[in-house]
């Protein structure tokens, strides 16, 4: 008995050893659900080639990525939404775009799941504050006049994500952006006060949000375009959005890229900006950079060393269509990955 | 302290000298005893006012609002400007009201007792009584294997199955055809909700009230059913008239764990609560948040409250929960002294 422990012992300790020996730099990746699956995507083609480097990703929402970047848990922390001016007071850190990234807005409506029906920031915000309360109403018929007879008398379900997420910090960015009475009333965060409406539901992770709108009929939700497969999969809708000229366009590659192009010029050197509502005939309302948090000041040298050179990588062989196109994101702009560079050099 | 000291005496009464080598050891067993029954208090006590510490700039500010308002909002995080209450300050537009979730975990911890007790009861009396002997000891295990599956197993069955099955059959059949009853009438929702959280919360206390419950009858020795069966009771009168009285005080006490239980639930809880947030549940469909559900998921959240006054609110929160478990305690305390004078000890 007292031999085979001694000999458990002994192997535990070599396999600690050796693991010891082999053991690459941790990184930790954490935040964002909706850049969750590009981060998965890049760091299995990134570690083929360093070994020296172990890199977890983890999907956790973009709260979590935020906070966990300030305590330095975590290395990278992902997030859709930048910084506020006040949490950049308190701790400073560095807001570094890695893609462009959208969002749609899922319905599942039995019967026009297979169509795409226009939806307004005004229309969205009376959805979501309870004064829109059927598919039938009057104001989703007027943008919808082609499938009007089609529009169930049924009560809408607004589903909203529960924890802190850059995917709400978006679209109440997009609703507070198109209609005064959200601006005066919830505002944009990454977490809001929900208006009170009875059949709100609360939902955690993009997953979650594709769960929640697939089980529940005739509901609404918001979901990264990084989840488009899945809500295809899941026989959900999409919306045509209507866009800062009045035009109805959905999330597509040229939609999201001509709202991009309107915006980059503008990006200031520290990067945080909102594309939200982007100016132009063609471009799609909800895009937005996917930002690494990173802070400045590492703890470790060898981990800023690693960190640098994934982030770098990132922004040269990461911006390869194969890997975006998995997600539905687009690069980022040359303007921007010099901006980003910069930032990135930073890092100590 | 007096049934303590008393076997020490009659220690140091009998004077062997291996006797007073004992009493030396008693003395050091009683002091490290006594340290341990300080300790547990120390803890509870230490534990309570670094919660009120922490949360005093919550409470300052809040003040009474916190218990009446059902308005829960960080504030606005990109708009720059911020409130100052009581010399405490938070972003613009923050109100940190916890009505929903006091309300919610009060009504889920409730409802989940109206529905887990009459079934643990009948459970236990039929593991005592009517399951055969030779499936009795499968019946136990099962239960216990019940009682140790751990909350976010139960929880992720109740997000995959449970709360489709309410959304899709359940609820609408349920508004359709009950409609007229109070609360079960209205918007059938997504699933989601008092309902599902109410049914996930009976499926975790159950097996905890089973065990307990059918462990006070088994400790009661058979004779007073087989009493009650022999001058004539039928055997439903037995167990309600004979045995369920005779184990009152046992039966109280695993309600009351089961109660404490339910009221601090969080995973299981947030997987299928819908975590409403500043609405009340319009009917047992609608969403509902609970205390510890929603100090879970507004954490993070709070956490890039540059003010910081979101974390300490979610403390506050932690704060009305301890002490409404430390209510329940008490009123079981009452409860259960109740019983010992009725039973006339």
């Amino acid at each position: 008995m007292r031999k085979t422990l001694a000999l458990a012992l002994a192997a535990l300790l070599l396999v600690s050893a050796g693991g010891r020996a082999l053991a690459a730099t941790d990184l930790l990746e954490t935040g964002s659900t909706l850049l969750y699956p590009l981060m998965n995507l890049w760091v299995a083609a990134y570690q083929q080639g360093h070994t020296d480097v172990q890199i977890t990703t983890q999907g956790t929402g973009s709260g979590t990525g935020i906070s966990q970047a300030i305590s330095g848990v975590a290395q990278i922390g992902a997030s859709d939404a930048y910084m506020a001016d006040a949490q950049m007071a308190n701790s400073p850190m560095l807001n570094i775009p890695l893609a462009i990234s959208a969002q749609q807005i899922n319905y599942n409506i039995p019967g026009l799941n297979n169509v795409h029906l226009n939806l307004s920031g005004p229309v969205l915000a009376g959805i979501y504050s309870g004064e829109i309360q059927y598919w039938d109403d009057a104001k989703v018929k007027a943008i919808n006049k082609q499938y009007a007879s089609k529009l169930p008398h049924q009560q809408i379900v607004p589903i909203h994500r529960a924890d802190g997420s850059g995917d709400t910090f978006i679209f109440s960015q997009y609703l507070t952006f198109s209609t005064p009475s959200w601006k005066n009333g919830p505002g944009y965060g990454t977490t809001i006060s929900w208006p009170s409406v009875a059949t709100a539901v609360g939902a955690t992770g993009n997953p979650g949000m594709v769960q929640t709108c697939q089980n529940t009929q005739y509901s609404i939700a918001y979901v990264g375009v990084s989840f488009l497969n899945q809500t295809n999969k899941a026989g959900l809708g999409y919306a045509a959005l209507e866009n800062r000229a009045g035009k109805f366009v959905l999330p597509t590659a040229e939609t999201i890229a001509s709202a991009a192009r309107s915006l980059d010029s503008k990006t200031p050197s520290d990067e945080r900006i909102s594309l939200i509502f982007a100016p132009g005939e063609n471009s799609y309302p909800i895009i937005n950079y996917e930002y690494a948090i990173v802070n400045p000041k590492q703890s470790d040298g060898t981990k800023a060393a690693e960190l640098k050179k994934f982030l770098g990588w990132a922004l040269t062989d990461g911006q390869n269509m194969k890997f975006l196109d998995a997600v539905h994101f687009l690069p980022l702009p040359s303007s921007i990955v010099a901006k980003s560079k910069a930032q990135i050099e930073k890092i100590q | 302290m007096a049934a303590m000291d008393l076997p020490v005496r009659g220690v140091a009464r009998a004077a062997s000298p291996a006797a007073l080598q004992r009493t030396g050891a008693q003395s050091v067993l009683r002091a490290l005893t006594g340290l341990a029954a300080l300790a547990s208090f120390m803890i509870i006590f230490l534990m309570l006012f670094f919660l009120i510490m922490y949360a005093w700039p919550a409470i300052r500010f809040n003040g009474l609002a916190f218990f009446a308002s059902p308005i829960w909002n960080i504030g606005n995080q990109y708009g720059g400007g911020t409130v100052v209450r009581n010399g405490f300050t938070a972003q613009s537009g923050a109100a940190f009201g916890a009505l929903v979730f006091i309300f919610g975990s009060t009504v889920t911890a409730l409802l989940t007792m109206v529905v887990a007790v009459p079934l643990s009861l009948m459970v236990a009396l039929s593991l005592v009584y009517r399951v055969p002997r030779l499936i009795r000891p499968l019946a136990n295990a099962l239960v216990e294997l019940m009682a140790g599956v751990p909350s976010v197993v139960y929880g992720l069955w109740g997000m995959v199955v449970l709360v489709p099955w309410i959304g899709r059959v359940l609820a609408p059949w349920v508004t359709t055809h009950l409609g007229f009853i109070p609360f079960l009438g209205g918007a059938a929702g997504s699933g989601n909700g008092l309902a599902a959280s109410v049914f996930i919360l009976a499926l975790m206390v159950m097996p905890i009230m089973v065990a307990t419950t059918r462990d006070v009858i088994l400790a009661q020795s058979n004779t007073l059913f087989e009493a009650s069966m022999a001058l004539g009771s039928t055997s439903w009168q037995a167990m309600t008239w004979t045995v369920i009285p005779s184990v009152r005080k046992g039966v109280i006490a695993s309600i009351l764990l089961a109660f404490g239980r339910a009221l601090g639930e969080t995973m299981a809880v947030l997987m299928v609560c819908g975590a409403a947030i500043n609405s009340f549940p319009q009917n047992i469909f609608s969403p509902v948040n609970t205390i510890a559900a929603v100090i879970v998921s507004q954490l993070e959240s709070a956490l890039t409250d540059a003010s910081g006054m979101a974390q300490r609110s979610l403390a506050e929160l932690a704060c009305v929960l301890f002490i409404i478990t430390l209510i329940v305690n008490i009123i079981a305390r009452g409860i259960m002294r109740g019983a010992d004078r009725a039973e006339g000890r």
